[in-house]
């Protein structure tokens, strides 16, 4: 590679730091592309690595930082002081970390808290996060003041209980259903704890990850899936 | 041709067996022979005529065969022949908690209905089976037969829909009974007659004569008639007692192959009949619109069948234009909207009768 | 006046049943003519989509999602999309955001098409039904142009589209925005003020605004409740804040706001603006551009989590996907907008007749494809 060639590409690769991807599409030889692409990958996996030891200076001195403006930090430390022991991780950019025990009234009071005002359940799920974890995820979404945030929570597997929030979003009805359905979290306080899309009798929570099918149904042979079919 | 004309007219045909018994039956079958191949063909065209007009008015083509075989003939003729072969080798299937016998009976009891009104239909001037003295009345009579078939064949599928559809047609039928006889009343007190011809005949003399034109009531009441029998007919939008969407196929639903089909037979049938009436009742029977022209016996049929023939096509435009009403709303549009219109019509007929007449 | 209580009876509606859009069952109490209370049932159309994502690569996901909504295929495929090339932070190019945008409009128009033809028939209307086939068929003809696939298309893929616009497309659309334009007139003239499908529709299965929202309904059926709240314009996603169109709500023009008319009307207004934008989009869209320049060689989104949403012609699409770093998806949970506008069912119908639930059913436009996945 000429010395030529690899100042273009630094060049390019800067440009395409900065958002211009135009210039790199735009060339014509494809080796040289793939080349420039290969390195501008580089040099974002390199900046991606950088940026986390920033942010985990702001969580070391919480106090000192000016207030965030990422929902999950601001509405966390509302959580945190109006219900103090509730968050069961650290606040970060991405959820708030909730625990079991309190969700009920926390969930009753982010709909009813006029500045918060989440009155819409935008997509409950499951997730099994593995070493004998489940969690439950909310997406909540205020119409009113069109702000959002991702609350989980984690439970064991032994004990997968959940307050159920079917009676404040009452959508909450069926997604908590289907949860219960597909990872066996169990929904406390749900009027109508019944599984959602499986037949009733049916065995096993799907989307746990050591999910095994079970062998017949009603004497009908259950297919297993196909070995190596990725 | 009535049965007492053929009847004389079989006596001087066979001298030998003069006014026996045997004759009277050959007398009374023939008709109903041909009143059958009425009702037959009158299916079959009806059927394809309700295919191609739905097709046009839905921007297709309908039936479109290509030529004898299994292309279902030329502009898809012989489409209905084709339907009837497949209907007549469907399986025929009685569900195993029916009760066998009323649902036997029940396409029979409703195409009985459709069928012996016809005998009292007149197609000319001297084109009819039977010209009873209360021929008008025995149309209503042996139209509202049908219904007791509805409910068999419902209640007897032993099936949910079923049941509900026989039940709404028992509400719907009864009540659109009213309305169309008190409109026919206007008629009858027009024409001071029961028998068809005699209504007919009353009419004479261009289409100004008609009953329909005759008074400003009568206008009204040819359309409430008209109304009602579409919904007797149990035709969209009044076709709640099947109605596709809600009830799967109401008190037909567990029907299949022939016998299914005579719902439709008689459907049909009861359309030629109502239409029948109202085209001789309202719109001069067989009398041409324009006096002293075209009004020798053939130009009759003709006139008779082209006013018949409209209505239908009107009855056909109704079903494929309107979306279907609720069961509450249909009550109501009889109970509170046609029956009191019809028994004002009763009294103003009665007053310009009084006055002008 | 009284009102008579018979004996109870339960009904099952489906789940083999002419109006209930798919294999869905619903339980329902009668007393007579009178419902009393309705329970939905569903799973009969599971096909374990999100247990199938947890065991194919991110691209392969894209014909399932097809298959959620099969009636509007195109919308499910962006939504996946977007949200992968979220989870990336990948920018496609620009032609490539306009194709899909050209494409989500034409499906939503095909989308609503078929609601409102089939809401017609659900209330005994057949005619408008096929009147609005016909021009369904008409941009399905250019999906085909497009892609080869009537109504599963797997058309957008991560970074790109599987096919450049067919040559001619542009003026095929054009040709199809000028001709469908005054059948809109058409539609309206044969079915939505036809005195008795107002009497069908208006004033039956009331949805207020605070009902819609807890219970999640989304898309059009929110709207005509009178609630402002579209995703194009609320958060725009692709290069939807380039275009301009209203977003029309619901204003009880026929009678109670956010009943079953309502409903319909807000999506045949949709119709309308789908085309303007459509017009927009064809007028601006780049003429060159390579629309697989920006496909990854390989999928493998970093790991974290993804909630994005986007406007599908039934509502808000979220697509919930968590990435272990690995070129399979760890979970992909899609919340679908049927699925919530069928769990207001139980609420909306109770104490209406049997042929109202028929009709607020099919007023929620549900797809059981999606709600079973």
């Amino acid at each position: 590679m000429s010395a030529d060639q690899e100042r273009l590409i630094a060049e390019l690769v800067e440009k395409g730091l900065a958002g211009e991807m135009d210039e790199i599409n735009a060339i014509e030889d494809r080796v040289l592309r793939g080349k420039v692409k290969a390195a501008l990958a580089k040099a974002k996996r390199a900046a991606k690595a950088a940026a986390p030891k920033e942010e985990k200076l702001v969580e070391e001195s919480p106090t000192d930082a000016p207030p965030s403006e990422n929902p999950h930090q601001k509405f966390g430390k509302m959580i945190e002081d109006k219900f103090p022991g509730s968050l069961a991780a650290g606040l970060n950019d991405t959820h708030i970390q909730l625990k079991p025990n309190n969700w009920f009234e926390i969930a009753k009071w982010l709909k009813s808290e006029p500045t918060l005002h989440f009155d819409s359940l935008q997509c409950h799920t499951g997730m099994d996060v593995g070493e004998n974890m489940l969690e439950a995820r909310y997406n909540l979404h205020s119409m009113t003041h069109d702000h959002y945030i991702e609350i989980r929570i984690a439970v064991s597997r032994d004990n997968a209980k959940i307050p159920s929030t079917e009676q404040i979003w009452r959508i909450g009805d069926w997604f908590e259903r289907e949860t219960y359905d597909m990872l066996g979290i169990h929904f406390e306080g749900h009027r109508d704890h019944r599984r959602m899309l499986l037949p009733e009798d049916w065995e096993g929570y799907p989307l746990r990850k050591d999910y095994e099918v079970q062998e017949t149904y009603h004497g009908i042979v259950v297919p297993k899936v196909k070995e190596g079919w990725e | 041709m009535t049965v007492d004309q053929l009847f004389n007219w079989l006596n001087t045909l066979v001298p030998a067996m003069e006014n026996s018994g045997l004759l009277l039956v050959v007398a009374i079958l023939i008709p109903c022979l041909a009143l059958f191949l009425v009702v037959a063909v009158n299916a079959i065209v009806m059927v394809y005529a309700e295919r191609k007009v739905s097709a046009f008015m839905q921007d297709r083509m309908g039936p479109m065969g290509q030529g004898v075989g299994l292309h279902a003939g030329k502009w898809g003729l012989l489409q209905t022949v084709a339907d009837a072969l497949k209907l007549l080798t469907k399986e025929d299937i009685i569900p195993e908690k029916a009760d066998k016998f009323l649902f036997i009976l029940a396409p029979f009891v409703i195409f009985i209905g459709a069928f012996v009104a016809i005998i009292a239909v007149p197609f000319g001037e001297t084109v009819i089976v039977a010209d009873f003295n209360i021929g008008i009345f025995y149309i209503l009579a042996m139209g509202s037969l049908g219904v007791i078939g509805l409910i068999l064949a419902g209640w007897s599928s032993n099936n949910k829909w079923s049941l509900y559809g026989g039940m709404r047609s028992a509400a719907q039928i009864v009540s659109y009974e009213i309305p169309a006889g008190l409109s026919l009343i206007v008629v009858i007190m027009l024409t001071e007659t029961l028998s068809m011809q005699g209504i007919i005949q009353y009419q004479e003399g261009g289409m100004f004569n008609w009953i329909i034109f005759s008074n400003p009531f009568a206008f009204v009441a040819f359309f409430i008639y008209f109304i009602s029998v579409v919904a007797e007919t149990n035709r969209t939008p009044f076709d709640i007692p099947e109605a596709e969407s809600e009830l799967v196929g109401g008190f037909h639903t567990e029907y299949s192959g022939m016998r299914w089909s005579f719902f439709f037979l008689s459907e049909y049938a009861n359309m030629l009949v109502v239409s029948a009436v109202g085209a001789a009742g309202f719109l001069g029977g067989w009398h041409s619109p324009i006096p002293g022209y075209f009004d020798s016996n053939g130009w009759g049929v003709f006139w008779m069948l082209s006013k018949i023939v409209f209505l239908i096509f009107v009855m056909m435009w109704f079903r494929w234009t309107f979306p279907r009403l609720r069961v509450d709303q249909l009550m109501n549009i009889c109970w509170k909207v046609f029956l009191p219109i019809s028994l004002i019509n009763i009294f103003g007929v009665g007053f310009w009768t009084l006055i002008f007449g | 006046m009284g009102v008579v209580h018979g004996e109870e009876m339960v009904l099952n509606i489906g789940p083999q049943h002419p109006s209930t859009h798919g294999v869905l069952r619903l339980k329902v109490k009668t007393d007579g003519e009178i419902i009393s209370e309705i329970t939905p049932v569903i799973g009969y159309l599971h096909r374990c989509f999100e247990k199938h994502c947890e065991n194919v690569t991110y691209d392969q996901v894209i014909p399932y999602t097809d298959r959620c909504d099969y009636l509007a295929a195109m919308a499910n495929n962006f939504g996946y999309v977007v949200a992968v090339e979220e989870l990336m932070e990948l920018k496609v190019p620009e032609k490539v955001e306009y194709i899909r945008v050209i494409m989500a409009e034409f499906q939503r128009i095909a989308s609503h098409l078929l609601a409102l033809g089939v809401y017609g028939l659900d209330i005994g209307a057949f005619t408008p039904f096929l009147f609005m086939l016909r021009d369904r068929e008409r941009i399905l003809d250019m999906f085909e142009m497009t892609c080869g696939a009537r109504l599963l298309y797997n058309y957008m893929w991560v970074g790109g589209v599987s096919h450049d616009l067919p040559k001619g497309f542009v003026e095929t659309a054009f040709q199809f925005l000028d001709y469908f334009e005054p059948q809109i007139e058409e539609y309206n003239n044969l079915l939505t003020h036809n005195k008795i499908f107002v009497e069908r529709t208006a004033d039956i299965g009331v949805l207020p605004p605070e009902v819609a929202i807890s219970y999640g309904v989304s898309g059009p059926n929110l709207r005509a409740s009178g609630v402002q709240w579209d995703l194009r314009r609320n958060s725009p996603y692709s290069i939807y804040d380039k275009f301009e169109f209203d977003v029309p709500v619901g204003d009880g023009g026929k009678g109670t706001l956010g009943d079953c008319w309502d409903r319909y009307y807000v999506r045949m207004l949709e119709v309308r603006e789908s085309v303007k934008i459509l017009r927009q989009a064809l007028a601006q869209m780049p003429k060159d551009g390579d629309v697989h320049q920006a496909l990854p060689k390989k999928i493998r989104p970093p790991k974290g989590s993804i909630y994005s949403r986007t406007e599908t012609p039934r509502g808000d699409l979220g697509f919930y996907i968590e990435s272990d770093g690995s070129p399979i998806p760890s979970r992909v949970k899609m919340r679908s907008p049927a699925f919530t506008a069928l769990a207001v069912l139980g609420e909306l119908a109770g104490g209406w007749m049997m042929s109202d639930v028929i009709s607020i059913l099919g007023s929620l436009d549900i797809v059981l494809g999606e709600i079973d996945r």
